[in-house]
This record gives structure tokens, sequence and C-alpha cells, in this order.
């Protein structure tokens, strides 16, 4: 009896200490397709459908929490920011008829939703915040997209430490949801530099890690393989989904 | 105990050395579903962990709302030495090692709530965690489908669902596993307990389960509103969901124990091929 309990927690102690390793090769081994699959599955079934719920002026979080990189620091956007962004520039390029550079007076000009909407973080909590700004489809609209256009992509003022570039992407079926936003506004404030001023995207179908901040450029493309890491997205590049409803 | 579906015990077989009676008990599907849910459920509870480690808490609320935390975990230096700290209800006990301060996976320990052993992978992986947990949760909504529809065909639905007429049943049947009765309850391929576990887990724990992860994604609130409503909001879901995993894998260890302690071998071989043979332990298994 000793000497089986003795073999069984030698086995049960190399079985823990070899874990490591298995779980690693497992992850990293021939059955990572099967993982990165699903996400063409879950895609399929979840989709973008319905309207995410918007809720009432005292269900807002007023200190909106701020996640995710840093607040840029470059000259480019410092200058912007003391400025007061008077020199920004929306740039709407790539595969469109009309390239747009728009101002911010330009934006606010150009039409206007304000929506109190859950922001779903993908660590798992959860902000309410009233955001205020132009519909994603207005704007794509005044640049006229060419047929061969099927993904926005939004290039960001922002990188991380090793000076890697923050991106995000969108399909044109996600980009015309009327939810879809380029907010100016947060909370009744125009944004401020934190929380991704002037411009950033509010989808709130969708996890947060979409909703990119400080928004500099946003390019229709055929296909996202050759911008960045070719996932449609810095933390795609990093592993997570580039469908984020789920 | 014989059981209700087989026929009669010859009387040789008790009397001589002949081998006991075989029952085909459990058919292809219904095994393929138990395999493949042992697996599901390991992979879902270690990667599950590994996704709850990102935001270490669970409130009862739509949004995350710390006047309404349940549990927690933190770590935080007394006197310059870490400390790991579980907060349950309020009442905040000291876990180094074990819960909020433990292995990082890396060689050293970090303010991790649930160890590296547990998750899966094991360092801090957000982005792999959620890969594994989303193909899983698909593997286990299919063996739950297949196992269903299965049993229903075959009939054996019909023997472990739970029935008014069984629940005064329960207790004495309970009192017969705590030893205080001599003799289980009549009952037929099932005893009470048996019912009421499958019953809650194939009707109640599972769906949920599923249903309650579903909450967690914005996609699914924007698309059924009416879930998230149902469930008290986003993050009260995340309760319910991590609440159901504790429930589901106290079942399992129980389920496990009797297994083991019924006649192990005859129980997993039963798992196998199918056939049970028919015997001392009948009506009190897994």
């Amino acid at each position: 009896m000793k000497r089986r309990l003795f073999v069984a927690s030698s086995l049960s102690a190399l079985g823990l200490t070899a874990c490591g390793p298995v779980k690693d090769s497992l992850t990293n081994g021939p059955f990572r397709n099967v993982l990165l699959s699903t996400e063409t599955l879950n895609h399929a079934v979840i989709g973008t459908h319905g309207m995410a719920r918007e809720y009432n002026e005292r269900d807002i979080d007023r200190d909106f929490r701020v996640n995710g990189l840093d607040t840029p620091s470059d000259a480019l956007y410092s200058g912007l920011v003391r400025d007061r962004y008077r020199g920004y520039r929306l740039r709407v390029d790539g595969l469109v008829d009309r390239p747009q550079s728009l101002t911010l007076t330009q934006l606010r000009a150009a039409g206007e939703r304000t929506q109190i909407t859950r922001h779903d973080c993908v660590e798992g909590w959860s902000a309410i915040g009233k955001w205020r700004g132009v519909p994603l489809a207005t704007v794509l609209a005044m640049a006229h997209p060419k047929a061969t256009a099927r993904y926005c992509v939004f290039h960001c003022f922002d990188s991380d430490e090793s000076g890697t570039r923050y991106y995000e992407s969108l399909d044109l079926h996600e980009a015309a949801h009327p939810q879809t936003l380029l907010a100016l506004e947060l909370n009744d404030e125009p944004l401020d530099p934190d929380h991704g001023a002037p411009v950033r995207l509010k989808i709130p179908t969708q996890l947060g890690y979409k909703s990119a901040k400080w928004v500099q450029r946003i390019e229709l493309v055929a296909d996202y393989k050759r911008i960045g890491g070719g996932n449609g997205g810095y933390w795609e590049d990093q592993g997570y989904e580039w469908y984020a409803g789920i | 105990m014989t059981t209700s579906e087989a026929p009669p015990r010859p009387l040789t077989s008790v009397m001589d050395e002949t081998p006991r009676e075989r029952v085909y008990r459990h058919g292809v599907v219904a095994r393929a579903a138990h395999w493949l849910w042992a697996l599901a459920m390991l992979v879902l509870v270690m990667s599950g962990l590994q996704i709850f480690n990102a935001a270490p808490y669970l409130d009862a609320s739509d949004k995350s709302n710390p006047a309404r935390r349940v549990l927690a975990f933190g770590a935080e230096r007394v006197a310059g030495v870490p400390v790991g700290t579980t907060t349950i209800f309020g009442v905040t006990l000291r876990t180094t090692h074990l819960l909020g301060y433990t292995d990082d996976g890396l060689g050293e320990e970090a303010p991790r709530a649930f160890p590296a052993w547990a998750t899966l992978p094991g360092p801090q992986d957000l982005a792999d965690g959620r890969r594994w947990h989303l193909t899983f949760a698909w593997a286990l909504t299919i063996a739950l489908a297949a196992y269903l529809v299965a049993a229903a065909a075959r009939g054996t639905l019909r023997e472990l669902v739970l029935r008014p007429s069984d629940v005064p049943k329960l207790w004495p049947m309970q009192l017969y596993y705590f030893r205080l009765r001599k003799e289980p309850p009549p009952h037929g391929t099932y005893n009470p307990l048996q019912k009421a576990a499958y019953t809650a887990v194939l009707f109640v724990f599972f769906p949920l389960i599923v249903l309650t992860g579903l909450t967690l994604s914005p996609g699914v609130d924007a698309a059924a509103p009416w879930l998230t409503a149902l469930f008290g909001g986003r993050q009260f879901a995340r309760t319910w969901h991590f609440l159901l995993m504790v429930l589901l894998v106290g079942y399992f260890l129980v389920h496990l124990t009797m297994v083991v302690t019924t006649g192990m071998w005859n129980n997993v071989r039963s798992m196998i091929t199918g056939w049970y043979v028919l015997g001392e332990h009948d009506g009190v298994g897994p």
C-alpha cells in the first residue's frame, strides 16, 4: 500500500510539472487551427444583429474607466492637444471615390447621434458612458466607397512600448450599424486625451478593444492582410479574435 | 435490487459460478458524450479561470459595481510581504499561494487570482484562454444536444428524469447513503437522488451555464436583450456563470466518487463498452 501511495504521488507530481509544457504544446501545436477556426463559427452564428441596449442618464459612470495603451505623448499628438485639435484632420481614403480630410467642425456638422451604452471589456468588466458623435456610416458615405471596399481600417495616433501602431478594422456591415459611432464627446464633455480625443470609435455591439481611440485615418480596403501583423488590428495581432461580438 | 427494465435474473446465476447477467446500459452517443463532457469540463474550467483572472471579481449588477461585489481576489503588501486575499460577501481571508497571490506559471509568484496550474494556458494569456473556452463551449453544447436527443430516442431519458412521485423518496435514499437505513426505497434503474442530480445537470445547470456564458457577449446582448435582463445584467450573468461552474464541479466530484465506490471497473467499463454487470451495487451507481 505504501509503495502504491509513493508511485501515485510521484506520478501526480510528474503530471503537475509536465502540465506546463503539455498545455503549451496543445495551445500552440497543430490543435491551434481548431482553436482559431471557432471564431468563424461564432461570427456566423452570433454576427451583428439587433441594437445594444441604451441606458438612462442615472446609469452613467461619471468617472469612465481608462484602459488599454497609454495616451500618446509624441510631438504630433501633444501638438494637437496644445492646439486644441485645430490642426486635426480625419482622413478617409483608400478604396473611395472622394477622399475626405475633415476638421472637427465638419465632422460635427455631418451628423449627430447620442447614445448611452455599456462598454464591455474583453477582461470581463463593464462601464456605462454617454457617447455623442457622428455615425460612422455617415462619414463613410461622404467618401463614396468603391464597390471593392470590404473593410474600413482605423489608423490611430497611439503605439505601444515597442513602437507598434494601434489600428483596428470593421467590415462594412458592422460599420453600417446605426450605433457604430465616431465619438467626439463622453458624458457631455469633449473627449479628453485619456479617452481617445479628439475622435474615437465606439461600437457597443462588440468588445471594447474594437472601439479604437485616437483615430487619425480611416482607410477603406479590400483586405487587411497586408496591414500591421495582418490580423485586422493591434489586439488581433496579439491573438485576440477579429470578430469581437463574443 | 434488480432493475425494472432488465429481465428477471435466472436463479442459477446466484447459485453457481456462471457469469452474472449483463445489461446494455449506455448507448454509443451517451458514452461519447460522457468522455467529451469530461474533457470539455476540464478545459472549460481551466480556461474559464484564465479568463476570470483578467478581472478577478464578481458583481451582482449589470455594469461593474464595487458596491454590489460578491467575490474578489486581490494582493497587497503587509509589512513588506506579499499577501493574497479572497473577499467573499465582504469577509476577507488570507489565501496567499492559493488564491490572490499565486504561481504565475513562469517560476514566480504574482498578483493572480487562480494559480497557473489551475488555468489554461498556465501563464497569463487571456487571448488563448478565450480561444480554448469558446471552442470547448461548442463541444459541451453539442454533446448535451446529442445526448438529450439520443437518450430521448432510447428511452433512457424517461428512466432518469425526476418525477413528483420520486420526491418523497429523496430523503429515505439519502438516509440509506448515510447508512442510517438498511434498504434503499424501491426505485427503477436510477434511484431518486441520481434522478434529481441528472435532472438538475441536464436541464438546469448545463443549459444555464451556456446561456449565462452567451450573455457575456455584447453581440448576444444586442440580439437577445431579454436574456441579459433575465440574469440581472452582464456582470450578474458572469456571477451566475461562475456559481454554475462551482455547482457542476461539485456534481462532477460526487459523480466520480460514486463511480469509484460502486464498482469502479464495472462503471468505467460500462461507459466504454456500454455493458453493465448487474450485482450488489445496482441502483446506487454514479
